[in-house]
């Protein structure tokens, strides 16, 4: 899956646009221009907008923003989504409390009501 | 583009990145190489966060408390980056007399360092942290100690030292490194690519093993696989670093609300991965359990992800930071131990003095690559 | 650990299928699902589904869910709900939160069917409430019977947009208007053509400027884009609305397969990341399976298909049959499945402008662009003839894959032939018997029973009416044309309903005979 990345390729400078202030992930409340802002930064990937914004990170683990960010990032970039890399995948598929986790069930047996 | 450079770093992680930001700031060219493709993608950020001195090696005292002396309390600023630290103490619990033997012993030799760190009792603990459940009976308690945001503080070394024009390459990975008139010099990728360096420094997590390897450096270690998680952003309840004696977790409340707790099932030493460090099904749930005998408050916190990471660890325990002597122009900082992102910038930092200077404000001595012995 | 043969994680249509075909074959199947009901969105879908009869066509989605249900019980798959699969881990570990704890299950074999998740597309405002995906709102209207809002703006003309739209109408809900970005109509032009003709208006190449209100919507504005998507200054238009719903379409969830390492791409054409398979939904971890929408975006009909061959598959690959009769059942599948995947909206059509028919006839421009066919463009397609007395009009226009009509009538009046995509055709010199059985049956309620001149200057036109509450016999209303226009006064004839019509009453009015081939649709009066 390695791909050779050069992070001092010219992108160009950050130009505000009157949409930064648009919210795109919800959940962690991150809007496009610090998502933007964080491209110039260095960050070319999901993975590292995930992690210096946490966008994508929160209760629906980016089930709703990932697409935008992925488009957004790749405007940016000057490339397609499809060469941005998708988010990872990380259990739990929902948010489950810690005290369902924390619950394994004994029986061994056929699933039962 | 230019594949020579006064220093390649081999490993984007927080040592790496922090070692390429003070190298470039004093003047020195820098490339780094990361093999995965993503900056910061091994243990830098896969960690519980913590920015502790105590529970630590008194070998491994030294550089940290420097660390925490000089770098980190101005770290958000000088990286334009919210690192998230907090210096708001370290409790380590502990629920019984063997857990309170353990502590006071790490307390007692820590304390030879000079470092404030003693044993409190559980009403003293209860003061610190009102939520903690009546279990725990002791804890040793070292008010410098903290913990940061690993993510931002990896990434933000990163930002700034691109911006000071190191030259970050990802999805480089490196192959073998090649002496060149009895200096270490080149450095060959996977890809073909080959970069010629004055210098080379290797922190690449465990695979640092198999690079060091190629010229006829071995480091005694192996790896486990470390799990953490995380919650949904909860109201704000306390700012220390938490561990245990048992290590059964380990973590802390964020800024942003949300709790991030490592822990252990037992199996790291033997956990198996499918090519990404997948979690296994067996941690969280152990983790959540350990989590819930301290802070039983927390049973009803939604945990919104896992997430698992390789640890490099050293024969002893101790991380090895330094020069590698007998090949000129090498060094590295591996075998961390798992306890590598609170020392990390300390690391980073000390080491760019050496290869700039030769000198370094830390006796590095402790902590040497050639420290190890047969035990008869 | 408690072992099954197989696990199927999503009791959706494609999951269903899969259960079915597996547990008749042997094998001991269990099917997790983390809603409350099973189905997935079959029971959400209250209209009539297209195909043939190995599809089931023309039986409404709901029905169908039933059907796999009852079919899935009698062959012993154990459906469990309210069962969240929060992780799929090495050796087929399959972790469920069912009520308050986890437990972990192992499987020989596992499918994945988990279907997909509504895009978003982000305008100023829209995160206010009142912005909801297309499909939340017909979960609210269609399972828990919850108005989504009063005044609807729907983004998005495919299939979903459309549908949906129609289903707001019948909920009695005013859509305001339906708005695609794109130049086109993406759906088919019968579900296009039965919205347009209740008033609704169509902009294409327009898309949304804002949501507006402070604490949740009261309108929005759209504006015509150019091809660059840049909105074109002064082409604004504001609505009052209540509810602005967003049908742009679907993301396979398919996370677990991602998480369990199967090998994945990114795949413009199949709705954006999915796993690696072939086309019986072998992924690149053996024994773990894929149906569905999870590994490609489609639609129900081809999801059960998919579903049935993931059975079947899994079935040879834990040696409950043999490799040979695994290939014999295969190629009948295959053979169903490319049935559906033929036509314009075949998955090998998208993003092409199809021009003309196979029949070698121009696709109506106005279709395309305004979501109905214009009264001068309707008279080149085979289904609409002139005779005396009652006859079908046959205002099917593009080739997708349906053929119910034929079967409907028991005179034999309307063809399709072999290709179930040809349009249909009035079969010549056929006798046209009155009994409605074909605007019953067309899924795309496209046929029309007129007789165009009753002697005394009038028409009628019997049309396919599912809307509550039924007018009445004589009740007085205005006829809408093809484009939601008034075109005159009409008068309820008659309103029939049948069992055999299954819920499309068929509403016969009687309006002025120059009308005949104009008036498409009754308005009651309020």
């Amino acid at each position: 899956m390695n791909s050779v990345n050069d992070r001092s390729r010219d992108i160009g400078p950050f130009v505000p646009a009157p949409d930064d202030d648009m919210l795109i992930c919800r959940c962690e409340e991150i809007t496009k221009g610090e998502i933007r802002q964080a491209v110039h930064d260095g960050m070319w990937t999901i993975t590292e907008i995930r992690r210096y914004l946490r966008a994508g990170m929160g209760l629906c683990q980016g089930q709703t923003c990932s697409r935008l960010v992925k488009g957004i990032v790749a405007r940016e970039l000057g490339v397609s989504p499809a060469e941005i890399e998708p988010a990872t995948s990380r259990v739990p598929m929902r948010p489950i409390e810690m005290r369902v986790f924390a619950n394994e069930a004994k029986e061994d047996g056929h699933y039962e009501e | 583009m230019k594949s020579n450079a006064e220093v390649i770093v081999i490993g984007g992680g927080i040592i790496g990145n922090s070692a390429a930001y003070y190298l470039v700031k004093r003047g020195l060219s820098v490339i780094v190489l990361e093999g995965s493709d993503f900056i910061g993608n091994g243990g830098s950020s896969r960690n519980g966060g913590g920015v502790r001195q105590s529970g630590r090696d008194v070998r491994e005292l030294p550089l940290v408390m420097y660390g925490i002396k000089n770098i980190w309390p101005k770290l958000s600023e000088e990286l334009e980056t919210d690192c998230e630290y907090h210096q708001d103490g370290n409790l380590r619990l502990g629920k019984n007399e063997k857990h309170k033997e353990i502590l006071t012993k790490l307390a007692t030799n820590a304390q030879s360092c000079g470092l404030d760190v003693r044993m409190i009792d559980a009403k003293e603990v209860k003061n610190i942290n009102p939520y903690l459940s009546d279990e725990v009976t002791c804890a040793s308690w070292c008010p410098t100690d903290g913990h940061a945001n690993p993510l931002t503080t990896t990434l933000g070394y990163y930002k700034m030292a691109r911006r000071l024009g190191v030259r970050f390459i990802s999805g480089e990975h490196v192959k073998e490194l090649r002496m060149v008139k009895g200096r270490v010099r080149k450095v060959i990728c996977e890809s073909g690519d080959i970069f010629e360096g004055e210098n080379i420094l290797v922190a690449a997590g465990f695979d640092s093993r198999a690079i060091l390897g190629t010229v006829g450096v071995d480091i005694p270690m192996t790896r486990s696989l470390l799990e953490c998680l995380v919650t949904e952003a909860e109201p704000h309840m306390f700012d220390q670093m938490l561990g245990t004696a048992e290590a059964d977790f380990y973590g802390h409340q964020t800024k942003h609300g949300s709790f991030v707790f490592g822990g252990s099932s037992g199996f790291e030493g033997c956990n198996k991965d499918n090519g990404t460090p997948i979690s296994s099904s067996k941690t969280a749930p152990c983790i959540c359990r350990g989590i819930m005998k301290y802070f039983p408050d927390l049973a009803d916190a939604k945990i919104v992800r896992t997430w698992a990471g390789w640890s490099d660890k050293c024969a002893d325990g101790v991380a090895v930071v330094g020069a590698v002597d007998e090949v000129p122009g090498l060094y590295t900082s591996c075998a961390m131990s798992g306890h590598g992102f609170g020392i990390g910038p300390a690391a980073g930092h000390q080491l760019a003095q050496l290869i700039a200077t030769g000198k370094t404000d830390v006796d590095l001595g402790t902590l040497r690559y050639d420290r190890f012995k047969a035990k008869i | 650990m408690k072992r099954y043969d197989l696990i199927i994680v999503g009791a959706g249509p494609s999951g269903l299928s899969a259960a079915i075909e597996a547990a008749k074959r042997g094998l001991d199947v269990i099917v997790f699902d983390e809603n409350e009901k099973p189905g997935g969105q079959l029971f959400k879908q209250i209209h009539k589904f297209f195909g043939s009869k190995e599809h089931r066509a023309k039986t409404r989605g709901f029905v169908i869910g039933k059907q796999l249900l009852d079919e899935a019980a009698a062959a012993g798959v154990l459906v469990v709900l309210n069962a969240t699969v929060i992780g799929l881990y090495q050796d087929k570990e399959v972790v469920v939160k069912i009520k308050d704890n986890i437990r972990h299950y192992k499987a020989d074999a596992v499918v994945i069917a988990t279907g997909a998740a509504e895009n978003m597309v982000t305008f100023k405002g829209w995160t206010l409430p009142g912005v909801i995906g297309a499909g939340a709102a017909q979960t609210l209207m269609n399972l828990h019977g919850v108005l989504p809002g009063k005044k609807v703006l729907m983004l998005g003309s495919g299939n979903v947009g459309l549908v949906v739209s129609f289903q707001l109408l019948q909920c009695g809900c005013e859509v305001v208007a339906l708005v695609d970005a794109a130049p086109r109509v993406g759906g088919y032009g019968v579900h296009a053509a039965k919205v347009a003709r209740t008033g609704v208006p169509f902009y294409l190449s327009h898309t949304i400027v804002e949501a507006e209100g402070d604490e949740w919507v009261t309108g929005v504005t759209i504006a015509q884009i150019d091809d660059k998507f840049n909105f074109i200054p002064g082409t604004e238009k504001h609505f009052d609305v209540d509810t602005i719903c967003l049908a742009v379409g679907l993301s396979p969830m398919s996370q677990l397969l991602k998480m369990a390492g199967a090998k994945m791409e990114d795949n413009p054409k199949r709705g954006g990341q999915v796993p690696i398979c072939d086309e019986y939904g072998r992924t690149s971890i053996p024994g773990v399976f894929v149906a569905g929408d999870v590994s490609g975006i489609e639609e129900a009909s081809s999801a059960m298909i998919e579903g049935r061959m993931a059975g079947v598959v899994a079935a040879e690959y834990l040696g409950y049959i043999d490799m040979e009769s695994m290939e014999t059942e295969l190629e009948v599948m295959e053979k169903a499945l490319d049935g559906l995947r033929q036509g314009m909206f075949a998955p090998k059509n998208r993003g092409k402008a199809i021009e003309k028919t196979d029949e070698g006839i121009d696709i109506s421009m106005n279709l395309l662009k305004k979501g109905y066919v214009s009264d001068d463009e309707i008279e080149r397609y085979p289904g609409v003839t002139h005779k005396k007395g009652v006859h079908p009009v046959i205002e099917c226009t593009q080739n997708i894959p349906c053929n119910p009509c034929q079967d409907a009538c028991p005179k034999k009046c309307i063809s399709i032939g072999n290709n179930i995509t040809s349009l249909p055709i009035v079969v010549k010199d056929s006798e046209c018997i009155n009994c409605g059985m074909c605007v019953a049956s067309c899924s795309g309620q496209a046929i029309f029973l007129v007789d165009e001149d009753c002697g005394d200057g009038t028409a009628t036109v019997t049309l396919p009416y599912e809307f509550l509450p039924l007018p009445g016999e004589g009740e007085k209303g205005i006829a809408l044309g093809r484009d939601g226009s008034e075109v005159c006064k009409a008068e309820v004839v008659s309103v029939k309903s049948a069992k055999a019509f299954d819920k499309t009453n068929l509403l016969t009015m009687r309006v002025p005979k120059e009308y005949a081939m104009k008036a498409r649709f009754f308005k009651v009066l309020k």
